[in-house]
């Protein structure tokens, strides 16, 4: 049950990158997030509150930047094949970052009879700085 | 101050949760997944699944929205002590922030709209790290879902939340 996208375990190489795929992030968005995942912490959509608690503006969600992560891994790898995913969130995301996120196939690994490829992702802004950084591992097939 | 660890463990709740085809869609909707297979039965099939798939980070929204709370176990032994509650206020007390570090999740099989899952959750670490004379409490907490009717596991989450002072 999982969608064919990568082609297979033998087509897959160390080194591969996903399309890079790009997001200017609004305040929309994070207003939709929050009705979407239940999280109302006044932070993420309250500039009023915000501004009060000493930040520039609204910031985002990081889980918003978690799925919108995910969403570039399961374009490259296709929905069903993730195995395992984390991420950490290193810095905060601002309405109108310029989003991008990268995947790197990083490792090849029959593991139980399983043939599985670790990545590594990021997004990052437009300046390069790193806003959530993750690892993956999808199962492929043969 | 030295963290109690005796919490290690010890239960943070269990959960029942139904998976719905409404909240699924408007949840990849809002990460910018335009996928078809979230909104439509006949895509979610033409890809593979038997049912609508969720996205793969749905899992840390879904409570919100199927946690119904007439399903909810009455013989739950979270409910006794909040932990999350009682570790978080204690640190709150002392003023700082907390923060969402790290989210994990390990995927067993496809959650899908129709599910009904059982989520139990434990405390899987609690740590202080001290950096340039700043305190870090880290709590490390683990749910595990299992589907309701075959009772195989489906999803475990950890999430890693951090204090600062």
């Amino acid at each position: 049950m999982a969608q064919r996208r990568l082609g297979t375990f033998d087509q897959v190489k160390e080194g591969d990158t996903a399309p890079e795929q790009q997001h200017e992030l609004t305040r929309t968005d994070l207003v939709i997030y929050a009705g979407a995942s239940g999280d109302f912490n006044p932070m993420h959509h309250d500039e009023i509150k915000a501004t009060a608690a000493g930040f520039p503006s609204v910031f985002g969600h990081g889980m918003f930047s978690a799925g919108y992560l995910a969403k570039a891994l399961t374009d490259y790898v296709g929905a069903g094949n993730l195995r395992h995913y984390k991420v950490r969130f290193v810095k905060q995301t601002w309405p109108g970052d310029a989003l991008t996120a990268r995947c790197t196939v990083v490792r090849k690994r029959i593991e139980n009879g399983a043939r599985l490829v670790d990545l590594e992702c990021s997004l990052v802004d437009a300046k390069g700085e790193v806003k959530v950084s993750g690892e993956a591992t999808a199962e492929l097939s043969a | 101050m030295a963290v109690d660890k005796s919490i290690v463990g010890a239960p943070t709740g269990k959960s029942k949760i139904v998976v719905e085809r409404g909240p699924v869609g408007a949840f990849a909707r809002a990460v910018k997944d335009d996928s078809e297979i979230y909104q439509d039965p006949e895509a979610a099939r033409a890809a593979g699944f038997e049912r609508i798939p969720v996205p793969p980070t749905y899992g840390f929204a879904m409570s919100y929205w199927g946690g119904f709370p007439e399903i909810q176990p009455a013989d739950d032994p979270g409910k006794k002590r909040n932990i999350l509650m009682e570790v978080m206020g204690g640190l709150m007390s002392q003023g700082g922030v907390i923060l969402h570090g790290e989210q994990e999740f390990i995927y067993h099989r496809s959650i899908m709209v129709g599910d009904v899952l059982v989520g139990e959750g434990k405390v899987v670490d609690f740590y202080d790290r001290e950096s340039k004379g700043k305190v870090m409490t880290f709590l490390i907490t683990e749910n595990v879902y299992r589907d309701e009717k075959t009772g195989e596991p489906v999803l475990t989450t950890r999430m890693n939340l951090i204090h600062r002072r």
